[in-house]
């Protein structure tokens, strides 16, 4: 692949680098952590030194029962109840709701390797479906209903929180918020069978002014395609049954087993986070995706020419 | 010279310095002047002579055993260690074609299990075999037997397994087998049932192992080896042991669950069924975790004996030591849904298991610290075994100071399930577990083989090791930082994580490059030997550094000290010439030397089994059953099974008999008996320790079922109406009322044809009667097994009921074999008393169960 | 029986208190029920962890290590205290969470 897929870096660390409320806070931590692990890997480190290699009065003092008691018993326990207390307290912080009535509320489904995405009303019906991408509104806490209906998954964003799985049968909330405009790459993190580690997805972070017209936009599909190759794509989508398992909003094709087309045009990315979005990927995925990642539910459409292929290509490039 | 023990200070009287009435002054006797009589060693020697040639296969003898164990928990770690290395090539660039995405996974899964199960488990439970006896002054584990038979079990199994991978039908859902990935809907084929096959193999030798080492430690100590003096490695042992027997039976109960589920379509994971795939999270996790300390005692056990042997002076804070194995041993227990920190749990919870996840930290730095005070008070010699020793012990550090970091869970939130984890749990185990591991080949090699191994190349296979390891895995803590997670079988270029992956896998070469030099060094100087070895090269204080045969030590010390190889001046001549307990056998039998569990007073002797076909054939056949019932070949599967118990009864048909004389002379005229019955027998022991194995899988299902009840509870059906449990009760009361009874009459009876064992028959029968009434009145109810998460756990809990009922029913029918045939003894006969304690046990396991799914949630 | 007592006295404890506190958290989560219960459970546990750490500290002060009950009860005195130490901390939560 030449063309780098935009916001998939990962330098620098994404657990370091946070964009948000609820990964900002952990970020402290893991630094406070990590400066704690240094140092008493120093501590230990200088103790052994002085075990092995040390000489006189040094080395005979730490040579005592008391020193187990000060090291190893004494030491621990206060560094830890520290630990421990500033942990559950921030555990309680990164757990409690957002303000009645101020978040956004969408929901993510995990699905085998794919992410549904429903972008919800404040009664919890949905506005808009769409897949592998989530857009949201800087500076907004955005409440996600994680759910799975086939088997475990869990969402990550390592910019703009930490993990939650997505379990079947049950409804897990996840709050993420991002404070500056941009691109942050997810994964599923939880071994989900066959190709696991191609589940990406991303979250695009708008200005509220942006991402509320951006919202308008999508409550209504788009235009119908006018030139005639994309026309002819349109039918070839249809007739090669495409229909059965996809969505486009306005058109007779309303199948749910897979993601929603109605705005694939404008997707960062294709197969789900892994290959940029641009024809030539496109006609790739549809004519063989099973080459591009293994094992995914889509079958490989090798009976359509390459010319047929474009047609449809064109056509969901349309789709924006 | 007086006979009977006699009694001091009264038993159990406040300031009591005897447990059970022998009186420590007996053992001024020793070491004892007298010549010993000409032919005793002889004597000796002939009865522990090992089988040769082909027969080889059926020696039982620890000796033999515990080298063929080590030998082959290697093996795996060598197989499961390639695995990684492809692993490692296929991940050291993005989008690497060398291993297929659904191979991988297949590695991957073969990688964690192969290492958890069939290596490190194996591998300490090995090394138990091999050094406790030696280390206690046992001339054997108390049933040899059992161990030849868990080691073969293990071996034709694991093998098994691991081939699968060759058929393309290895598993495939990752070590940890979460549902619903690893249920029929979404893994159709075989390959889950292969890993279900395997996990059944080691939950078998495990469970094994751990009632050999439970008794063994508890029973067979040298006397005067009180707790106090027990070489630390027992108490990692003895710890470890109890340890399985909580932990294993909650994925015994989840693998049977599982295959349940996808056999019989039995829903206990399925959601949309009443089921819940937590469920089995936990289960595997309360097992699961505790495993990890499963692997890491022992070891670190084995680390604070050769860091005082290696100092030259006594462990310092030897009591901390002890303190810090049993707390682990429990507050292990508390930590397993750490794992679980991210799939939804209430906040309390996920609270104290991360205050128990820290406080589980604490036991681990005493025993760091433990170790340095010893160093730093001894004179350290800088050689192999110590370079080890210090050089795990830092790795592992850093493994537990990353513990700490993931315990915090704000910030597990973001490292679970991403490649710190990875690096975190390879530390740990590689520090805890294996650098210890290769410290302990160094060290007691020179104990079984001819030769010591090389210092030179042990030096490079040391620093090979050690710069590997840190080259694989410290940058890995970055990678996850970077967002990369676990499990996975490629990446994309654009995420940076090449740099990263690339030093990982040159590492992984680096390590692997130090373990085939150690290969090296074994073949050049490993020489296996009983007799002429190498001897105590190192210098260590504790028993097993004794002059040594097959028959481990030729005459049993009294202990008087930690190190007595230090504390008690000419222990090993006098060992050697035979001055001490046992110097020949008494009865020309195998024996081994019964003393109480805290303080090792003599008690009574054990008459040992000799090499044996059966325990060999019963592990082929349990294996072949296994096997071909998850390739489907249900008939030949059945009849192998059959041929199974066949042999193992044919097995216990040898145990258990009277000898003469009943008491015999064990030296300086102290008189012990040769035949005991009750509690202080080592069979009444093991059926202790197996019931509790039992129990602990009885409470997993009634966990099970409480848990679903507690998710699904609105889904449930009413039980069968409440007369039904009278009957049930009936049957299952009064068949523990009519197994003691039985053991009342034998006392009384002398005919071997009616009485006792015929009535446990009764007893037996009563059982099934009651279980049968049981399964029937559920049946009627309407409540069908695939019908929710309600119907497979209250069946299940039927079905291990029924389970235990067949045995009962074997058991009964054997006995009354045995009686028959003259070999059940009058008044008391442990055979029978052990029958007539698991039929009683079943009896009340019976009525529990039946009551609480009757009545909770129904009337309660 | 007294010798294993002393020793694992603590312990025993600690188990109680967590699997109460598992118990506790599985039937009201996170709820003031569940909350007040950790309360009560911790400190029920923590005063029979401190009555188990004196009881072995005059055993030991008693009965020297020779004894069959003196060195267990020199063993389950810092045992006991840290299964107190653990028994806080998993109290803590109530609290803090």
């Amino acid at each position: 692949m030449t063309v780098a897929v935009e916001g998939l870096s990962g330098w620098p660390p994404p657990v370091l680098d946070p964009a948000g409320p609820y990964a900002g806070s952990v970020t402290a931590l893991t630094w406070v952590l990590i400066g704690m692990a240094v140092a008493v890997l120093l501590i230990v480190l200088a103790a052994l030194y002085i075990a092995l290699f040390g000489k006189g009065e040094l080395r005979r003092r730490l040579g005592g029962e008391k020193v187990i008691w000060i090291l190893g018993i004494a030491f621990p326990t206060v560094v830890l109840t520290g630990l421990l207390v500033w942990g559950l307290t921030l555990t309680r912080h990164l757990s409690a709701p957002a303000a009645e009535g101020t978040a956004l509320k969408m929901r993510v489904s995990g699905e085998m390797w794919w992410w549904r995405v429903d972008y919800l009303d404040e009664a919890g019906s949905t506005l808009m479906a769409d897949a592998n991408e989530l857009h949201i509104p800087v500076g907004r806490t955005v409440e996600i209903e994680l759910v799975s209906p086939d088997v475990v998954h869990s969402f990550w964003v390592p910019q703009l929180s930490g993990k939650l799985d997505m379990v079947p049968g049950r409804r897990n909330l996840i709050r993420i918020q991002a404070d500056r405009p941009g691109t942050y790459a997810g994964q599923c993190a939880e071994y989900c069978g066959g190709p696991h580690a191609l589940m990406g997805f991303m979250v695009i972070a708008h200005e509220p002014a942006e991402w509320a017209r951006w919202l308008a936009r999508r409550r209504a599909p788009p235009a119908a395609p006018t030139d005639a190759q994309a026309q002819r794509g349109g039918q070839l989508f249809l007739a090669a049954g495409c229909g059965a398992c996809h969505r486009i909003a306005g058109t007779p094709a309303n199948g749910l087993a897979g993601p929603d087309l109605t705005y694939v045009g404008a997707r960062r990315t294709l197969g789900a986070g892994i290959l940029p979005n641009h024809r030539g990927t496109m006609m790739g995925w549809i004519g063989d995706s099973q080459a591009i990642k293994p094992g995914n539910r889509m079958p490989p459409y090798r009976v359509l020419s390459a010319e047929q292929l474009e047609a449809i290509a064109v056509y969901l490039e349309g789709r924006r | 010279m007086s006979s009977a023990p006699i009694a001091a200070g009264g038993k159990g009287s406040p300031g009591a310095r005897s447990e059970t009435g022998f009186d420590p002054e007996l053992y001024r006797r020793f070491p004892t002047k007298e010549e010993r009589p000409e032919g005793e060693l002889a004597e000796l020697e002939r009865v522990w002579q090992a089988p040769r040639g082909w027969r080889l296969l059926t020696a039982v003898n620890n000796n033999y055993i515990g080298t063929f164990y080590v030998g082959a928990a290697f093996l795996f770690f060598l197989l499961a260690g390639i695995l990684a290395l492809v692993m490692r090539v296929q991940l050291a660039l993005p989008l690497q074609g060398v291993l297929p995405q659904e191979t991988y996974n297949q590695f991957f899964t073969m990688h964690g299990t192969v290492m958890m199960f069939l290596f490190a488990v194996p591998a300490v439970e090995a090394l138990g075999v091999l050094l406790l006896p030696q280390m206690l002054a046992a001339r054997d584990l108390p049933f040899p037997r059992l161990s030849a038979y868990a080691f073969w079990a293990y071996l034709v199994g694991g093998l098994c397994f691991f081939a699968s991978l060759f058929f393309g039908l290895a598993p495939n859902g990752g070590w940890f087998m979460y549902p619903p990935l690893t249920s029929t809907a979404f893994s159709p084929g075989i390959n889950a049932d292969f890993w279900l096959l395997g996990i059944g193999f080691i939950e078998i030798s495990a469970i094994a192992g751990a009632i050999e080492i439970i008794v063994g430690v508890l029973k067979t100590r040298a006397p005067g080896m009180t707790l106090a003096r027990m070489p630390i490695f027992a108490w990692a042992m003895l710890v470890f042991a109890g340890m399985i027997i909580i932990a294993f039976p909650a994925v015994i109960f989840g693998t049977l669950a599982l295959e349940l589920e996808r056999a019989l379509n039995w829903p206990f994971f399925d959601p949309t069924r009443g089921g819940d795939p937590l469920l089995w999270q936990h289960l595997f996790w309360f097992f699961g975790h505790p495993e990890v300390y499963i692997i890491f005692l022992p070891a670190a056990g084995l680390v604070s004996m050769m860091v005082s042997s290696l100092a030259k002076t006594p462990l310092v804070g030897y009591r901390l030591i002890v303190l810090a194995l049993v707390a682990t041993g429990f507050i292990s227990f508390g930590v397993w849904a750490h794992h679980m920190f991210a799939v939804g749990m209430p906040r309390l919870s996920i609270g104290f298991f991360s205050a128990a996840s820290m406080a589980v930290s604490v036991p681990a730095g005493i025993q760091v610290f433990s170790w340095i005070a010893t160093l730093s008070t001894g004179k350290p010699s800088h050689n192999v075994p110590t370079l080890f020793v210090v050089g795990g012990l830092v790795i592992f550090v850093m493994g537990g100071l990353t513990g700490v970091m993931v315990a915090m869970v704000p910030f597990d939130w973001q490292a679970h399930d991403s490649y710190f984890i990875v690096a975190h749990l390879h530390y740990v185990l590689i520090g805890g577990m294996v650098f210890p591991l290769f410290a302990t080949f160094y060290f007691w090699a020179p104990m079984m083989s001819r030769r010591p191994l090389s210092e030179r190349l042990g030096k490079w296979v040391f620093w090979l090791m050690f710069a590997g390891m840190h080259l694989t895995f410290l940058p890995m803590h970055l990678t996850g930082l970077m967002g990369m997670p676990r499990r996975v079988w490629t990446y994309l270029p654009e995420r940076d994580w090449e740099i990263t992956n690339l030093l990982s896998t040159a590492g992984a070469f680096v390590l692997g490059a130090g373990i085939l030099l150690f290969l090296v060094d074994i073949a050049r100087n490993f020489r296996f030997t009983t007799g002429d070895t190498a001897g105590n090269v190192y210098g260590g204080g504790t028993l097993e550094w004794l002059p040594n045969g097959l028959y481990a030590a030729r005459s049993i010390p009294v202990v008087t000290s930690r190190d007595p190889l230090w504390d008690q001046p000419g222990i090993s001549e006098d060992v050697e010439e035979g001055r001490y307990f046992l110097p020949g056998t008494a009865t020309g039998h195998r024996e081994t030397l019964i003393t109480s569990p805290l303080n090792a007073e003599p008690q009574f002797l054990q008459i040992m089994p000799g090499p044996s076909v059966w325990p060999l054939f019963s592990a082929i056949f349990t294996a072949g059953f296994f096997l071909l019932l998850t390739v489907q070949a249900y008939t030949i599967g059945v009849v192998s099974g059959v041929l199974a118990i066949l042999c193992v009864l044919r097995w216990l048909w040898e145990t258990d008999r009277v000898v003469e004389p009943a008491r015999v002379d064990i030296g300086a005229g102290i008189q012990v008996p040769t035949y005991v019955t009750g509690g202080s027998t080592h069979g009444w022991w093991a059926m202790v320790v197996l019931l509790i194995v039992i129990l602990m899988i009885f409470l997993m299902a009634l966990f099970s079922y409480l848990y679903l009840y507690g998710i699904h509870g609105r889904v449930w059906v009413s039980p069968p109406a409440t007369f039904w449990l009278a009957p049930v009760l009936a049957g299952y009361g009064g068949a523990t009322g009519l197994a003691l009874l039985a053991r009342r009459l034998l006392a009384r009876e002398t005919s071997t044809l009616w009485s006792p064992a015929t009535n446990l028959i009764f007893a037996a029968g009563t059982l099934a009667l009651g279980w049968a009434v049981d399964l029937h009145s559920w049946r009627a109810s309407g409540l069908s097994p695939e019908s929710s998460g309600q119907g497979a756990t209250v069946y299940g809990l039927v079905a291990h009921q029924g389970m235990v009922v067949f045995v009962a029913l074997l058991y009964a029918v054997y006995i009354a074999a045995r009686n028959s045939r003259g070999l059940v003894s009058r008044p008391r006969n442990t055979s029978f008393d052990l029958a007539t304690m698991f039929i009683a046990y079943c009896g009340v396991q019976g009525s529990v169960g039946a009551l609480v799914v009757r009545l909770f949630p129904g009337v309660v | 029986m007294r010798a294993w007592l002393l020793l694992l006295g603590g312990m025993l404890v600690w188990a109680v208190h967590f699997f109460l506190l598992y118990a506790l958290a599985s039937l009201w989560g996170s709820a003031a029920p569940a909350r007040i219960g950790t309360g009560l459970v911790t400190a029920a546990c923590l005063a029979a962890n401190a009555g188990i750490l004196l009881l072995c500290v005059r055993t030991a002060k008693t009965h020297d290590a020779e004894t069959v009950i003196g060195w267990p009860a020199r063993l389950g005195a810092p045992v006991a205290a840290l299964s107190l130490v653990s028994v806080a901390w998993q109290g803590l939560p109530a609290l803090l969470v």
